[in-house]
């Protein structure tokens, strides 16, 4: 388990050094002017004086390697320099982001989750019955959307068509609420993006949990259960689910990645304001900087919810638990 | 082979036949469009007619032809960033799975890795420094999902190399390469043709992404490029959406959901050893990565475990 935990934190350490590694690399050795590709296409707008600034900011001038140690060193601190298109440090505009793809990931994640779960485990309680292969049917086709076209057609719907909610944004612009009410005005904003975001990701939650559960309905400790005369409810909830789990907390970690990256084109879609959404502006303004920044910030929450997950880990899993107790025991 | 492998299963046959006739329609576009899709040919903003059965896009473009020549820079995208998917998953896959010592960790990290980083804002980064034209997509789509078919043919290449006949070419002095090629390789290529057709359908997905996130090549408009005017030029205020929208998003997941299809069934008639135990675990390790995902998932759907080992999580 000591292993385990090491061997993770050096798989997370290496992708993000990967990460900031690239994001070092990629303006360096594209062809055209790199300050151009390091500080955005403005720089043809800036004054002189705020060239040789930003030149020995940059230090375009310096060997390689002061520049890289340089870069992780800003990095590290927090500096992810200027946006000279937004004129705002670009630490500030992520920090204006960043809880907004928090709101909205996270929300549609444990949701997605839960419903994922639950179907997939009820599916494979009634295997092989009309419900099941309806679910199947369903969710082998809601696999195939592409989660931004499910957005457009939500949008076109619900807020054009009907008007039942705002067509963009998180808050409403112009008006400051306060309170419940504030609280009402975010929520309706966030329910068809977070709609769209379950729309594509409970099919594989549902399919790995249902595959889980028929996997653990089959063992001896089941049988034992009925045997026993447990109503069957309690035998699915209390015996196979928590077994069922544990597979679907390895999909989960592994999907998170894929909701960070379906969060950006809804984010899109929806023009909700989160690191998502900045990312399609920075390739509008061609604003280099700020895609590498939001680049970094999106694998810096895929690698945090990954730990998160590792570490709840031990709380479905005995065995696992056991086994970390002992190794930290040990140490 | 492909036939008699597609033949017993209704839901692949489904896709094979909607693959067959999105195909036709990319192949036969120049005479099967009504007119050329980048010509001025209406009014702007037609609605459906005799004349345009789609009606007309904000510049007077015939919706109908863009869909039928959209077909081909799609389907061109989704197959030859599959086909560099393929070609390194395979390398990776048959080097990690042969070379058990450093060489096959380092891979298997390197696998790790490009499973964990979020692999559609990193196609976005590459793809807004290369500009935007469709080889630099096929590139970037191409250099970022080759990791799930490499771990699935990692896990066969593991149980090849412990096969009588390579034991054999070992003992009688055979090189590494050799032995790769000649002995390994035929063993996993029908594997690696079902990871194609499922990359496939993975990678026309994450184009219409890239595409809608306006990283698309405007000269060649794919499906994702239609949506991203669609979206750009506010279709959803003149009531535009309902023959410029939901149309392109039909034929994305119709192929999408044909390649998918396709592939669950020759990864299952081709590769009967996927239905044992053995691959569960690497069948789970495997998920998540996106759509190329869809798959596994797929599969396992119509391979009804009554038993299977007890859910032990993968720690070492």
């Amino acid at each position: 388990m000591a292993h385990f935990i090491t061997g993770k934190i050096g798989q997370y350490a290496l992708v993000l050094w990967v990460a900031v590694t690239l994001n070092f690399f990629l303006p360096r050795l594209m062809p055209g002017n790199p300050l151009a590709l390091l500080a955005g296409e403005e720089v043809g707008l800036l004054t002189p004086q705020q060239r040789t600034e930003l030149l020995a900011q940059v230090g375009l001038d310096q060997p390689l390697p002061v520049q890289y140690t340089r870069y992780v060193q800003n990095i590290a601190t927090g500096n992810f320099g200027y946006s000279y298109q937004k004129n705002k440090p670009i630490t500030t505009i992520l920090a204006e982001r960043l809880p907004w793809t928090l709101l909205l990931t996270g929300t549609g994640l444990i949701i997605s989750t839960l419903i994922g779960v639950t179907l997939g485990a009820l599916a494979a309680w009634k295997r092989g019955e009309s419900g099941d292969v309806g679910l199947l049917g369903l969710f082998i086709f809601l696999e195939s959307l592409p989660a931004f076209w499910v957005g457009m057609l939500l949008v076109a719907l619900f807020a054009v068509q009907w008007r039942v909610f705002p067509t963009f944004g998180a808050v409403t612009p112009w008006v400051t609420y306060t309170g419940w009410d504030r609280v009402m005005d975010i929520a309706r904003h966030l329910a068809l993006p977070v709609t769209t975001l379950i729309i594509v990701s409970v099919p594989g939650t549902f399919l790995v949990a249902r595959y889980a559960m028929l996997g653990v309905l089959g063992e001896e400790f089941i049988v034992v259960a009925r045997a026993k005369g447990l109503r069957e409810r309690q035998v699915l909830f209390r015996h196979a689910l928590r077994n069922a789990l544990l597979p679907v907390a390895t999909v989960f970690t592994l999907n998170l990645a894929f909701a960070f990256g379906g969060a950006t084109v809804i984010e899109t879609v929806f023009s909700y304001p989160g690191v998502g959404r900045l990312i399609y502006e920075a390739v509008l303004n061609r604003d280099y900087p700020v895609l590498q920044a939001a680049f970094l910030m999106i694998t810096v929450l895929v690698i945090l919810a990954n730990i998160v997950t590792d570490l709840l880990y031990p709380l479905l899993d005995p065995r696992v638990r056991h086994a970390y107790t002992q190794a930290i025991g040990g140490a | 082979m492909l036939w008699r492998a597609v033949r017993r299963s209704p839901l692949g046959l489904l896709g094979l036949t909607l693959l067959t006739l999105i195909v036709v329609m990319a192949v036969g576009a120049s005479w099967i469009a009504p007119y050329n899709p980048t010509q001025t040919v209406g009014k702007p903003l037609e609605a459906p007619s005799a004349a345009h059965w789609l009606g007309t896009n904000d510049i007077g473009q015939d919706i109908l032809s863009e869909l039928i020549f959209g077909a081909r820079i799609s389907l061109l995208i989704g197959v030859l960033s599959a086909a560099i998917a393929l070609v390194i998953g395979t390398g990776v896959g048959l080097m990690a799975g042969y070379f058990r010592g450093l060489v096959g960790a380092l891979l298997m990290r390197l696998v790790d890795v490009v499973l964990v980083i979020p692999f559609l804002p990193l196609m976005v980064l590459l793809a807004a420094y290369l500009g935007q034209n469709i080889w630099n997509l096929i590139a970037v789509i191409g250099l970022l999902i080759w990791a799930r078919p490499a771990r699935v043919i990692r896990s066969q290449v593991l149980s090849l190399a412990e096969r009588d006949y390579v034991l054999a070419a070992r003992a009688v002095g055979a090189r590494d390469g050799h032995i790769l090629i000649r002995h390994v390789l035929p063993g996993v290529f029908s594997l690696a043709l079902a990871q194609f057709v499922l990359a496939t359908s993975g990678s026309i997905l994450l184009e219409a992404a890239l595409s809608f996130l306006g990283l698309g090549d405007p000269t060649q408009k794919s499906w994702g490029t239609i949506l991203y005017y669609a979206q750009a030029r506010n279709a959803f205020l003149s009531g535009a959406w309902r023959w410029w929208v939901i149309p392109p998003g039909i034929m994305i997941t119709l192929s999408v959901l044909g390649f998918a299809l396709l592939g669950f069934a020759l990864e299952e008639a081709l590769n009967p050893r996927l239905k044992g135990r053995g691959a569960t675990a690497e069948w789970r390790a495997s998920q998540g990565h996106g759509s190329p995902g869809l798959g596994g998932r797929l599969k396992r759907l119509f391979t009804h475990p009554t038993s299977q080992p007890g859910s032990a999580p993968d720690v070492g």
